[in-house]
């Protein structure tokens, strides 16, 4: 055991953690950041993403010894740093309880079962630190090591899109569902 | 969930320091680079270490830097940042290109160049839990004495599976190693044609940078290179075919030097100089140009012959290799790589 | 029992909807949104244990002896169970409970349970379970049912009424079909293969028990079904129930493939009581594939009868269905692989024949569009292939064989609510069918394909005459309003469905409900999260609750402001009149009404009316209320490589009203991803060893964001006469389409007839080079 000093959502933690714990271990089961999931054991599926000095990787294959002295960010520290944010700059109007990227995710219904929702959302939020407004086929690339296996990654995609259209203070682009349909038929009216 | 086995993790933050470790481990240690790839395999049994020396905390392994005629691409660079870098994509873009289709984004976050070419050799049979291949027997790569691909096979042939190396094969990379000495050895001596023992480094010995020539750049001669990959998904899986292409062409656009390479087919990655020497003297800009690229799809099949080793169909494999091959030709000679496996 | 709480689709307010049909976000999607939401591994106890199992490496193997001393003596070790610990069988329908938690004689799969350990921490489980000696002997496994069928001994399980490894057989015939076929003017017919997927949902398995101070046992488990699995955990564990509660927290995807009580909910319980330690038990991934529960592989042949216009009239169905090495659902499997498609078109004379049989392999069970996937992709393709024989457009072939609504099905299924015929206007109006079908360049191609599935079924698992849902409602003078219910919100949005309508109901903000579910201690008893049976069953219990509670809220204000009832306005969280003359906060009416009629609270529960054919099985399949769906798939094949791209589905789905058309939306996108990806990518298959031949979501490739097209959901309402508001499903049916209108796009790119599943890019490669010889 090695007493380790991580920096986790801008806190330093000081914990005894054997050579071999990898970073998801130690956020799980020692910081209790339960947010960071499980789901394939051994970088399959990017439900354990984490930013590490912004840039999403797998703490399932990240040594936590390894990691002292860079900045980790898991889905709990999103809201509390946007918050934190809000209330440093004056300028900002709105300060929800959610960071942007969040928000966006709860309003497109992006969260279905929400297992692949943390590190997605991770994901997502590097994406638009370094684009603000990207391309369908760039959000796509951006969350392809994040496997979902509820929505389809559409709401995903369009998650993404609505937070930059909110950056960018557009408007909405409507979904498939929002088009106007044909007139009913007739049939099955009651 | 899987656990990693105990081991000793060692952190030398020099060059010098991590060798003499090695040394003092011992053929138990193993460097670890960005752990995509052995930390899989420690927590599947399918590799065992006592002592991991980490590279993170070396300066100097990690950086892509011009020198003399030379780009320089120290071992730990993550494979991200190759993919990225400028000069790689402007100089040297099959390089670039391979990178980018390694596995998903995180992995290429933190997997490195040097990682990539030292991957562990992959089989269908030996990728799986302790519990899974003691159900099965085990296999000659590790803890068994049968090959489940070819009967009665002596000789593993877990295939390689590294993106990047064909790229640099292509390229005619150079690797400089550090041992008892510094050493600098053609790519393609790394390898061996064992899938149990693919790697020719002795257990001391560090990979420390990747040299790769840069093309000339004048009126009088081009280079153009591409990657070209077959997977099941877009994303995340290793190669069930890599092929990579570097084409020179003269100011009539003939080819004047080719070089290709593939992976995922044996335990090394492949060097095609027969293949190659098909382009040889042909007219890109003319009809010639599909019917060489006929021609060396068809000594290709002959050459590459898939084996059941890694998932997937290999007589699908096989038919592919003309396929891929003329695609990544033709994207080379465009600059339109990489080419994936999306229809044309 | 008697159809009762009818609701209908009207709402007894005057107006328009406030919170329903409008997109509302998830009662719980700002905590799944920061990291808060709970999944049972994000549990920790005070003194908590960790268990592992030890798994069969043999397909098939009689257990002599087990050896457990060693494991017993290792330190850290609390406590080691056999099958001897845990006999009594189970299995989530009653008439073929051939499950036990842990081997008792036979293991059956590689992979099958066979002991647990309990320890301080996984690795030291784990390195115990090594140490635990079986003594097996080897039997012969059958890894194909041909191959069960073919060799009766030893049997897999033995069952003197099914002997020869027969799991189940059902032959059902309704009208002529072997006369249809003699008179028909065109007789299609042909073989089909589906090759059985899973569920693969992405948070693993895992249960956590606690034994009680107080003498009790509480179980936390990632769970679709917390009533079954209470039942299930009292008989196997000998507890009384109201000595157990089942909680399922937060679940990270299930589609299925939670809805068996599993080995791990047992030895996790076991081993609790036992140490008199809390014991959590989490499964490798690779533990989740050999529980799988997944899609049956199916050979099925088929042959469909017509006239010379197109109509059809009869259908002969045979199916061979790989059942793996237990029954689970696989009674409702087979009888559903038959009872379901009789719709949404009209034939008269149908037959099924349909055996499911046991083989050494994971037991197959209900995955999304249970039963009813595999033959509905037969059925959908041999009509294109009718359509092709009568050159008629496959969208006019199925328009001239509406089922249409209010009437009955061949099968004497009835059906109330159909927009079958508008989801077809939908697809062909947003695909620019009629302007590009068969005008596409060689390789690009459009098919369709549509399906019906139920909306719940009144057949609960064990017979009985109680609700099948049901909710309980408390509200107070803090203008909270809290609804418990047993129904389990699996990620579909149950909870938010329900949320929904009690705020609508009773005027509330969506915000001033809380939700309580899945708690079998706290929530009446809902049967759980399967057949799609939630937003219709449990959202009309919940209309039933909402609307007793409504009348005293009325009732109070009415006395209060000297009105009449019909003159009070409950909306957005206040109470007043039409005319607006009167104005108070919710919270201020509740406290009449708390006044007035004392503590508040009310039940709602609700019912199925008595359906189904009269006879044997009749109500299996027998829906209150059924589902439709149209795809249109377009497909870009390369006759190169093989390689099909999926690159767009309209889905039209008539979902009888959308209570929240982000979460109805959120199903149809999830449903054609995930039949595209089963059709494309995804394989469940057990090598010639009997092992799983890659048990890893690397190798059980699930298609990731680069390789899913786009997905364009249309909703399409019916307003169904029985569902709540008039609702019906969304979260299985419109998988169905996905998978044959794929095929039927490949047929327009390329004039391949692809019969076999997958479509991997080596057998399409296969049938372009098969088509270019047969064309030469």
């Amino acid at each position: 055991m090695e007493v380790l000093s991580l920096k986790v959502n801008g806190d330093t933690r000081c914990l005894a953690a054997a050579p071999q714990a990898t970073l998801l271990e130690v956020l799980r089961e020692e910081l209790g950041l339960t947010g960071c999931k499980q789901g394939c054991d051994k970088g399959d599926c990017g439900a354990c993403t984490v930013l590490l000095d912004g840039q999403p990787v797998l703490a399932c294959l990240t040594l936590a010894a390894l990691v002292q002295g860079r900045e980790i960010t898991t889905i709990e520290g999103l809201a509390p740093a946007h918050r934190r944010r809000c209330a440093e700059s004056p300028c900002a109007s709105k300060q929800d309880k959610l960071h942007p990227v969040q928000d966006a995710f709860d309003e497109a219904g992006a969260l279905q079962c929400g297992f692949c929702q943390s590190g997605m959302i991770l994901s997502a939020t590097a994406l638009l630190q370094r684009d603000d407004d990207p391309k369908r086929e760039t959000i796509r690339e951006a969350l392809s090591g994040n496997l979902c296996r509820c929505t389809g990654y559409t709401q995903i995609i369009e998650a993404v899109e609505r937070a930059s259209d909110e950056h960018a203070g557009r408007e909405h682009r409507p979904r498939a569902w929002e088009q106007p349909a044909t007139e009913p038929a007739g049939e099955g009216e009651s | 969930m899987l656990r990693l086995p105990p081991f000793e993790l060692l952190r030398p933050s020099s060059l010098e320091e991590a060798r003499s470790l090695l040394v003092e481990h011992g053929p138990g240690a193993r460097p670890l680079a960005g752990g995509t790839d052995l930390l899989v395999n420690l927590k599947l049994g399918s590799t065992e270490a006592q002592t991991l020396v980490s590279l993170a905390a070396i300066p100097e392994l990690c950086g892509i830097r011009e020198e003399a005629g030379e780009l320089v691409i120290g071992a730990m660079t993550p494979l991200a940042q190759v993919a990225a870098s400028e000069v790689v994509r402007s100089r040297i873009p099959v390089l670039a290109q391979a990178a980018s289709v390694v596995a998903s984004p995180q992995l290429r976050a933190m997997g490195t160049l040097g990682g990539n070419l030292l991957l562990d050799t992959r089989c269908q049979w030996i990728n799986q839990s302790h519990f899974w291949r003691a159900a099965l027997g085990f296999c000659l790569k590790k803890d068994g004495s049968k090959c489940h691909v070819v009967e009665k096979g002596k000789r593993c042939v877990a295939a390689a599976s590294n993106d990047t190396a064909p790229a640099l094969l292509v390229l005619g990379a150079r690797l400089v190693v550090l041992g008892a000495q510094e050493r600098s050895m053609p790519l393609a001596e790394l390898y061996s044609s064992d899938g149990a023992q693919h790697l020719t480094l002795a257990a001391d010995e560090l990979l420390v940078e990747v040299r790769v020539p840069l093309p000339e750049q004048s009126a009088r001669s081009t280079q153009h290179s591409a990657y070209g990959k077959l997977r099941r998904r877009a994303s995340i899986d290793f190669p069930l075919l890599g092929l990579a292409a570097n084409l020179e062409l003269d100011e009539s656009k003939t080819v004047r030097a080719a070089s290709l390479a593939a992976v995922a087919l044996s335990a090394q990655p492949l060097s095609l100089p027969k293949v190659a020497a098909a382009l040889l003297g042909v007219e890109t800009s003319g009809a010639q140009l599909e019917r060489a690229i006929v021609a060396a799809g068809a000594l290709a099949q002959r050459r590459l012959k898939p084996l059941d080793n890694i998932p997937g169909d290999a007589w699908w494999r096989r038919e592919m290799v003309p396929v891929l091959l003329g695609r990544t030709l033709r994207a080379a000679l465009s600059d339109t790589g990489p080419v994936n496996g999306d229809p044309q | 029992m008697a159809a009762r709480d009818q609701h209908g689709p009207q709402a007894p307010w005057r107006g328009e909807f406030r919170v329903l049909t409008k997109p509302q976000r998830k009662v719980d999607g700002a905590a799944k949104a920061t990291g808060e939401a709970l999944f049972t591994d994000d549990l920790a106890l005070p003194g908590m244990l960790y268990a592992r199992t030890l798994r069969s490496p043999h397909a098939h193997a009689r257990i002599r002896s087990i050896d457990t001393q060693a494991a017993r003596a290792l330190d850290g070790v609390h406590g080691v169970i056999t099958g001897a610990d845990l006999p009594q069988s189970y299995g989530v329908i009653p008439w073929t409970q051939d499950e036990t938690a842990l081997a008792t004689d036979r293991v059956r799969f590689v992979g099958d349970e066979v002991a647990a350990v309990a320890a301080v921490d996984e690795r030291t489980a784990e390195a115990a379970c090594a140490l635990i000696e079986v003594d097996f002997e080897v039997l012969p496994a059958r890894l194909t049912p041909e191959e069960a069928l073919a060799n009766p001994e030893p049997a897999i399980h033995h069952n003197e009424r099914r002997p020869g490894n027969i799991s189940k057989h059902v032959k059902l015939e309704f009208g002529d079909v072997d006369g249809a076929a003699a008179q028909a003017a065109q007789v299609v017919e042909g073989d089909f293969s589906f090759h059985g997927t899973t569920h693969a949902a992405i948070e693993p398995h895992c249960a956590l028990a606690r034994p009680d101070a107080d003498g009790r046992l509480t179980l936390w488990s990632a769970t679709q079904i917390t009533h079954y699995l209470h039942r299930a955990l009292a008989l196997v564990l000998g507890l009384a129930p109201e000595k157990i509660r089942v909680i399922q927290p937060c679940l990270g995807g299930a589609f299925g493939g939670k809805s068996d009580p599993f080995s791990l909910e047992f030895c996790a319980a076991k081993l609790a009581l036992i140490t008199g330690r809390p014991v959590k038990l989490l499964w490798t991934r690779e533990e989740v594939f050999y529980a799988h529960r997944g899609r049956h592989p199916m050979q099925m042949h088929y042959r469909t009868s017509s006239d010379g216009e197109g109509h059809l009239t009869g259908v002969d169905a045979r199916l061979l269905i790989d059942g793996g090495a237990y029954s689970s659902f696989g009674l409702v499997t087979t009888y559903y692989s038959g009872q379901l498609l009789t719709g949404p078109y009209d034939f008269p004379s149908y037959r099924f024949d349909a055996t499911r049989v046991f083989t050494n392999k994971p037991p197959c069970g209900p995955k999304r569009g249970h039963g009813s996937v595999q033959p509905r992709f037969a059925f959908e393709v041999q009509l294109d292939e009718l359509a092709e024989r009568l050159q008629l457009d496959p969208i006019e072939l199925r328009r001239r064989n509406l089922l249409g609504e209010n009437t009955t099905t061949v099968n004497g299924q009835r059906i109330t609510s159909n927009g079958f015929a508008r989801c077809l206007d939908e697809v062909e109006r947003a695909s620019g069918w009629r302007e590009r079908r068969g005008r596409l360049p060689r390789g690009h191609g459009l098919g369709v394909a549509g399906s019906m599935y139920i909306s719940g079924t009144n057949y609960p698992v064990y017979p009985n005459d109680m609700p099948q849902g049901g909710v309980q409602l408390k509200l107070d003078r803090s203008g909270l309003v809290t609804l418990f219910t047993g129904a389990n919100d699996i990620g579909q949005g149950s909870s938010t469905v329900l949320a929904g309508i009690v705020a609508e109901e009773l005027g509330v903000e969506p915000e001033a409900v809380r939700v309580v579910a899945a708690d079998t201690d706290l929530c009446p008893v809902d049967l759980g999260a399967y057949s799609s049976r939630v937003t219709f069953m449990v959202g009309n219990a919940a209309i039933d609750g909402a609307r007793k509670l409504r009348r005293q809220v009325l009732a109070a204000l009415a006395q209060e402001w000297e009105v009449a009832e019909e003159e009070i306005l409950l909306a957005g969280g206040r109470a007043g009149l039409f005319n607006g003359d009167r104005d108070l906060p919710m919270r201020e009416a509740f406290v009449l009404a708390e006044t007035r009629f004392e503590t508040l609270g009310a039940t709602g529960s609700y019912n199925t009316p008595t359906l189904g054919g009269d006879y044997r099985g009749g109500t299996i399949g027998a829906s209150p209320a059924y589902s439709f769906t149209a795809h249109v798939v377009e497909v870009r094949v390369d006759c190169e490589t093989g390689v099909i791209r999926c690159e767009k589905v309209w889905i039209a789905h008539d979902c009888g009203r959308a209570l929240n058309p982000v979460l109805v939306a959120g199903q149809m996108e999830g449903s054609a991803y995930m039949g595209i990806a089963e059709a494309l990518f995804e394989h469940h298959t057990i090598n010639s060893r009997g092992l799983h031949a890659g048990p890893s979501l690397l190798d059980y490739p699930l298609a990731t964001s680069v390789d899913t097209p786009e997905l364009a959901a249309l909703i399409v309402e019916s307003i169904d006469p029985e569902g709540p508001y008039g609702a019906k499903e969304a979260g299985e049916g419109p998988l169905h389409p996905s998978l044959p209108a794929l095929a039927n796009a490949v047929h327009d790119a390329l004039g391949l007839r692809l019969r076999e599943l997958p479509f991997t890019p080596g057998r399409v490669l296969r049938a372009l080079r098969s088509q270019a010889e047969a064309g030469s």
